[in-house]
């Protein structure tokens, strides 16, 4: 009967500690951030969709070379439409159309390491949402030139 | 150990060849083709001998079908692999379900994806096919499956068993953590049996690493064990490392394991914070994800990814780390240890929490055995193997740590247990931090068409589930010809119907919760 | 004029009105525990809780019961129709007739029944009625269990409780709350009778079915237990009786052993209402804290350790008293 007793009244003691954890958290300040009018940085090395980045001796051109190994290293076949045209008096040819269909993408980054030219980095674009399937067919050419014209 | 099994096993069975394998390169010591009708008999001497079955794999190689076994120890290193070649027009073959527990769900996964019968199997059915198949799956030309087949595939129906009350648990339920479906036949509020239907999420990891070059599985390593991503994502790597004889720099294998435990911290944290939700507390779950957050932080910085973070590369890591790393593991360490207390005043402490957890899913060290369990409920079973010390990879051996293990060998010892090595996992961190080499993090001639050498391997890692083994047959293409995970989660799943049974339904959802079942990972 | 104040001055329709007060204050309440429940539960997991609708989320639960009330009613296909509408509607009749008896203050109280106690345990019996009603007519596994759990829960903490209760009432000879009251002036029961009051509130909670004793709704075992079939405004009735029983069990403890509206410097009602808050505080505050008990557990708490504990406690009132 005495153990029973001294383990109820553990018991009880164990309770008591237990709210003192929450009643001591009550006081506390929150530790969320109230997302949409509180933004945290996101880390530099941030695994987005993907992107092209400009040629560094050229920053009118995509420095993508429409070799295809992008595509072929793809794990999930989300990259389609590598196109470009040759222009004259060039050595390379110009990319014309990329498409990444995001919703196979797994953000894997095998394209950026399979890269001969550096041609793909990752976005940090991550409020990523639509309405119908056709919204992450992205067109990166597009996006692309929407950035130049922006910088 | 390898010796003496090998002079018993020539001396039991003495019209085998018992092959000497090199364990570095095949991560087996022994292999021995046995007859069809043997394996019986093979699978009770490695039983008498306290072997358990780690895994049981088929292999399709056109002219044949390859059954391959893997028994192992728990206490020391002694890997043996049994294969037996059978028809593949008519395969059939002896179960060894009667002997090894373990087996019975592997030969069921066996019997869908390859057409193989096991003679005096109680349950051949569908694991994880429940829809229906015209082809079995892994074969390498297309057999179609007969109707008979068919018919006797899909005539396991738990849930229609007539003046019984059955309770379907899953796959929408809140204490089954995804889409496991258990069927429980009731009697009252205890379970009279329970059986667990798998297959809501299965993917066919296995087939799609058919279909893509080493480098390209990658990513998928990280979506089979979404908490443990990085686990996966290690045995993986090390597996064909070891395969095609790729060299890791030194400092790469540091910040493996590190990264590695700081993973294996979060994932169990995070066990801790959903098994209280399952015993009907909510805070604690929010608790845990605070810490856990700084956790991914930290991760999220060098891998750019906060889930499924597809860090290591053959011959190293995807990037290297910073100092902004290694201050925020410190910082992490030292608030997870700050965090102790909390949890042992709200939840170890807790009167509530004890009671409900001590004395139930006891599983004995033979029933661990037998169902080839492992990882945390393995350990608090009183078996201190870890794959971490037992096979050492990256540079566990070169780390100091200790394997907790349990007596009681209940719900709350697995508890104890996982707490204990989330503190293991912090001494480790801190070793590592010491003693993190400069140099290059990634060796520089990996060729980008990985061709490994023909042959297979055995590989295993801990996770923080238990031992993840990967049997990889290379063809020298760039594709595996066969990748086989043996994954914890299964392993623990089976043991539960003999656990649950009996019970109430709350020590059902008790014991189901104590496992730390994560369901991608058990249906591939 | 005169004649006015006659009329209203009469029991009937003293009645009328008290019950249409109650019902706007069940709602009332109901609206502040919701709240206030997310409150605490968000502050006590460090996060913020309702925040954007109104100041500090206030108007949020309005929100939420705009939503429930413009939600189709759902009635599965395998119900028992005639159960499963009367289900929460009867969870929901005995909880308002409990405030007819509750003095919030000297002079703010319905009707000063004598047997006051006797009518509100009468009544809150209806309360597991309702819930097996609701299990049973879902005709679904989880609600029928829940609803299992339930009655036998009821049963179980219905006698500690009551016995508890017993104690005061034996200590202050009435029946009548009031009159219990008033006989706190002076010095609480709480603090002659500890016990009783730490048995009371055991009972209580396990009687209003929230955690550790939330196993009739047990939401990891059972889904949402005897009310899982249930979906927009007849899951709000569950919903509101459930927040207006923590209410009632709180007011209970308050009236009988802290002095119900007895306190200095502000009005009694003021008193009262913040004493009962606390209570329910409290309530909350476990269960943000514990995990829950398993149903064996729970009846040997009942069974083994508060029902001796309460005659006991009861053995030794009456003894003392009679010394």
């Amino acid at each position: 009967m005495t153990v029973q007793y001294s383990s109820f009244i553990q018991g009880a003691l164990s309770l008591l500690a237990g709210l003192s954890v929450t009643i001591k958290s009550f006081f506390m300040p929150v530790v969320t951030s109230q997302y949409p009018r509180e933004v945290l940085d996101i880390t530099p090395r941030f695994r987005g969709h993907i992107k092209l980045l400009a040629d560094p001796e050229n920053p009118e051109w995509a420095a993508c070379l429409v070799c295809g190994v992008c595509q072929a290293g793809c794990p999930s076949h989300s990259i389609k439409k590598i196109e470009g045209e040759k222009i004259e008096g060039q050595k390379r040819k110009r990319l014309t159309s990329f498409i990444l269909d995001f919703t196979t993408c797994s953000q894997c980054g095998l394209c950026v390491e399979n890269c001969p030219s550096k041609g793909i980095g990752f976005s940090d674009d991550f409020n990523l949402a639509g309405y119908k399937r056709e919204d992450f067919y992205f067109d990166l050419v597009q996006e692309f030139n929407k950035r130049k014209k922006s910088s | 150990m390898v010796n003496k099994t090998e002079e018993e096993l020539k001396a039991a069975f003495s019209e085998l060849t018992v092959v000497k394998e090199d364990y570095n390169q095949k991560g087996y010591h022994l292999s021995c083709d046995v007859a069809p009708k043997d394996i019986a008999a093979v699978a009770g001497f490695f039983d008498e001998r306290r072997f358990y079955l780690a895994v049981e794999l088929c292999v399709d190689y056109r002219d044949y079908l390859e059954i391959v076994y893997i028994f192992s120890l728990h206490m020391s290193l002694c890997k043996v692999k049994i294969t037996v070649k059978i028809d593949p027009v008519k395969p059939v073959l002896p179960t060894i379900s009667g002997i090894f527990a373990s087996a019975y769900w592997y030969e069921r996964e066996i019997r869908e994806f390859y057409g193989v019968l096991f003679e005096g199997h109680p349950n051949l059915t569908y694991l994880f096919l429940h829809d229906g198949i015209d082809f079995y799956p892994l074969r390498k030309d297309r057999i179609p499956v007969t109707d008979n087949d068919k018919r006797e595939l899909s005539s396991f129906s738990p849930e229609q068993s007539e003046d019984s009350l059955c309770i379907n648990m899953g796959p929408q339920h809140p204490s089954t953590h995804g889409v496991l479906r258990v069927v429980l036949r009731m009697n009252g509020e205890y379970i009279e049996e329970a059986f667990p239907v798998l297959g809501y999420l299965h993917r066919m990891h296995e087939k799609m690493a058919e279909n893509r070059t080493y480098p390209q599985f990658l990513p998928n390593t990280g979506r089979l064990d979404y908490i443990g991503a990085m686990s996966f994502n290690l045995g993986y790597v090390t597996a064909l490392e070891r395969l095609a004889g790729i060299t890791v720099p030194e400092r790469a294998n540091y910040v493996r394991v590190i990264a590695t435990e700081l993973n294996r911290i979060s994932s169990h944290i995070f066990w801790l914070g959903a098994y209280l939700a399952d015993l009907g507390a909510l805070s604690p779950f929010l608790y845990v994800f605070d810490d856990r957050e700084q956790i991914l932080d930290v991760l999220e910085g060098i891998t750019g990814s906060r889930l499924t973070y597809c860090y290591f590369r053959f011959g190293g890591l995807y990037n290297d780390i910073d100092d902004a790393f290694i201050a925020g593991t410190k910082a992490v360490i030292s608030r997870i240890r700050s965090r102790f207390p909390l949890y042992e005043k709200l939840v170890t402490g807790n009167v509530i929490f004890v009671n409900r957890t001590r004395g139930i899913g006891v599983i004995e060290k033979e029933r661990a055995r037998k169902n080839a369990v492992s990882g945390p409920v393995l350990r608090a079973a009183g078996i201190p193997t870890d794959m971490r010390k037992l096979e050492p990879y990256a540079c566990y051996s070169e780390m100091n740590f200790e394997i907790p293990s349990g007596q009681r060998a209940d719900a709350l010892d697995i508890y104890n247990i996982r707490l204990r090595e989330v503190e293991t996992s912090l001494q480790i961190i801190e070793q590592a931090l010491a003693k993190i080499p400069e140099g290059p993090f990634m060796t520089p001639k990996v060729p980008k068409k990985l061709k490994p050498r023909k042959g297979d391997i055995y590989h295993t890692v801990e996770t923080p589930r238990g031992e993840l083994g990967i049997y990889i047959v290379s063809d020298e293409t760039d594709r595996p010809y066969r990748l086989k995970l043996r994954v914890p989660s299964f392993s623990n799943l089976m043991v539960f119907p003999e656990l649950a049974k009996g019970n109430l339904i709350a020590d059902a959802v008790a014991i189901l919760g104590s496992l730390d079942l994560v369901i991608p990972e058990i249906d591939r | 004029m005169g004649g006015l104040v006659k009329l209203l001055d009469t029991e009937m329709v003293r009645l009328a009105v008290g019950l249409v007060l109650a019902l706007g204050f069940v709602v009332f309440n109901a609206l502040i525990l919701t709240w206030m429940e997310r409150k605490v539960a968000g502050h006590m997991q460090l996060r913020i809780g309702p925040k954007e609708v109104g100041p500090f989320g206030l108007i949020q639960p309005l929100a939420d019961a705009t939503k429930l009330l413009g939600k189709e009613i759902l009635i599965p296909k395998a119900v028992d129709k005639t159960l499963y509408y009367l289900a929460p509607i009867l969870i929901f009749i005995p909880v308002i007739v409990a405030f007819v008896v509750i003095p919030f203050d000297s002079y703010l109280l319905v009707k000063d029944i004598n047997v006051g106690i006797v009518v509100i345990l009468a009544f809150s019996s209806f309360t597991v009625l309702s819930i097996l009603l609701g299990g049973w007519g879902s005709n679904n596994k989880y609600a029928l269990i829940g609803a299992i759990r339930s009655v036998a829960q009821n049963v179980a903490y219905e006698i500690p409780l009551l016995l508890a209760l017993l104690s005061i009432v034996m200590m202050s000879g009435s029946l009548s709350l009031k009159t219990i009251v008033e006989a706190q002036k002076g010095l609480w029961y709480v603090f002659v009778q500890p016990v009783a009051f730490i048995i009371y509130f055991i009972a209580s909670i396990a009687e209003t079915n929230r955690t550790p004793f939330d196993l009739p709704e047990a939401e990891s075992e059972l889904v949402a237990g005897y009310h899982t079939e249930y979906s927009g405004m007849m899951f709000a009735l569950f919903f509101l009786a459930e927040y207006t029983n923590m209410f009632i069990v709180s007011s209970i403890a308050v009236t009988f052993f802290l002095g119900g509206y007895n306190g200095p410097f502000f009005p009694g009602f003021i008193w009262f209402l913040a004493k009962v808050y606390f209570l329910v505080f409290v309530i909350m505050w476990f269960r943000w804290t514990y995990p829950r008990v398993r149903f064996d557990q729970l009846l040997n708490i009942s069974w083994k350790a508060l029902i001796p504990l309460a005659f006991l406690n009861l053995l030794v009132t009456g003894g003392l008293l009679k010394l």
